[in-house]
């Protein structure tokens, strides 16, 4: 039994979401809802979606991930996705799943330096 | 007199004195170097040349007579009945690779060519196999593959140039397999090295086509993917007008004519600033 558990956590003005290793579609969706909640209850600054443990991803998930960012960024938050596997990167590029106008880091401790200093010149360029 | 088509070549034969078609034939089956030997439809050997006691090590005398299994490695038990099976209906089975043992029980890569032996009725009374010997073959032919891996090992180095910063130089064509090993291997050492930006270098890539523009570009976008940051460097005129005839669209990636000018978009990434030693000693902040 593979744990569906989502992590969420509000660190500083953030929000830190940590997804299991293999999300089912019903927590994918859960995932979203408990953005939204909680984006509403702490009105954070921006929101770290740490998919380190994430060894699949596929087009629901990466939609889920790509629209949940921009919920995000309408209600006035930054999205960063942090800490995806190469070999997930790999088959994302290579499914078309670019994720387009969503801010990425290596590690959520980079995602957090971002989050607390933008430079201009790291938007995918 | 000749049956059919078989000696249809053999008009010119019957000028040399002395020697009959048929034995003249004979004679170049006897002296082949790669095994022909004929069989019946259910696999017994009939014929045994002096190419087959050599490469199998069974003499004429031990064959004729068993069935052509006994060559047969035990992990392949269907394998002649299947090809007796094709010539019964009056196939050729030509340049089938496959391995079978010797007397001496070591076990040699062959290519084979069956066809079916006909009466003068043109009914199939039988099937005739040439066998070459292609183990030295099978060896260059791995050795070939072992070398090419190895330039594939070598030719895709990627290097921490900084703190923070890789670079892939691109030596060569970038083929499919060359790519797919590229990329990991990039986005390995980007983790590997928590790089925030990696200099794709395209300086060594003398032709850029389709395939390996849209290479590429995949690699870039994975890289963004992970969370660094990829700038493409040496991008020359030649390869800037293919890619606009391609109409690739590089608006979204950081491009740059030189790796050394790549680099400089690095460390202004990485807030990174390279001064003298002088204006060091001036006091000038840097760093």
């Amino acid at each position: 039994m593979t744990n569906q558990n989502i992590s969420l956590v509000k660190v500083r003005n953030t929000l830190l979401v940590t997804m299991p290793a293999d999300p089912d579609d019903v927590t994918v969706t859960t995932l979203q809802e408990e953005v939204l909640g909680a984006m509403e209850k702490y009105r954070p600054k921006g929101l770290v979606l740490d998919i380190s443990s994430v060894e699949t991803l596929d087009s629901f998930f990466a939609r889920t991930i790509t629209e949940t960012s921009r919920m995000v960024t309408m209600m006035g938050g930054q999205t960063v996705i942090a800490g995806m596997r190469p070999s997930v990167a790999i088959s994302a590029t290579q499914l078309g799943l670019t994720m387009v106008g969503t801010f990425t880091a290596l590690t959520v401790d980079r995602a957090l330096d971002l989050l607390a200093h933008p430079h201009p010149r790291r938007r995918i360029r | 007199m000749a049956t059919r088509s078989k000696l249809s070549g053999t008009a010119a034969l019957e000028d040399i004195e002395g020697v009959g078609p048929q034995a003249f034939l004979a004679s170049i089956v006897e002296c082949s170097d790669d095994a022909i030997y004929g069989k019946t439809l259910d696999g017994a050997i009939l014929s045994w040349n002096r190419g087959a006691e050599r490469i199998y090590g069974y003499s004429a005398a031990e064959m004729v007579g068993r069935p052509v299994s006994v060559l047969v490695p035990p992990n392949k038990p269907d394998e002649v009945p299947a090809i007796l099976e094709r010539v019964k209906r009056g196939e050729r089975v030509s340049h089938f690779e496959t391995t079978r043992v010797r007397k001496d029980g070591e076990v040699i890569d062959l290519s084979l060519n069956v066809s079916p032996i006909r009466d003068a009725s043109g009914q199939i009374i039988g099937a005739s196999t040439t066998a070459r010997d292609i183990t030295e073959q099978k060896k260059m032919r791995e050795a070939l593959a072992e070398r090419a891996k190895e330039i594939l090992d070598v030719s895709t180095p990627v290097l921490q140039v900084w703190e923070g910063v890789v670079v892939a130089p691109f030596i060569g064509t970038l083929d499919t397999q060359r790519a797919q090993q590229f990329m990991e291997r990039l986005l390995d050492k980007i983790v590997q090295t928590n790089s925030a930006v990696a200099l794709l270098d395209v300086t060594g890539v003398p032709a850029i086509d389709t395939r390996t523009a849209q290479h590429l570009i995949e690699t870039i976008t994975s890289v963004r993917l992970l969370g660094a940051q990829a700038i493409l460097t040496g991008v020359r005129p030649a390869i800037a007008q293919t890619l606009a005839h391609l109409g690739i669209n590089l608006a979204d990636v950081a491009t740059r004519s030189s790796l050394a000018a790549g680099l400089r978009v690095a460390l202004d990434i990485l807030n990174l600033k390279i001064s003298t030693q002088e204006d060091q000693a001036k006091g000038a902040h840097s760093l």
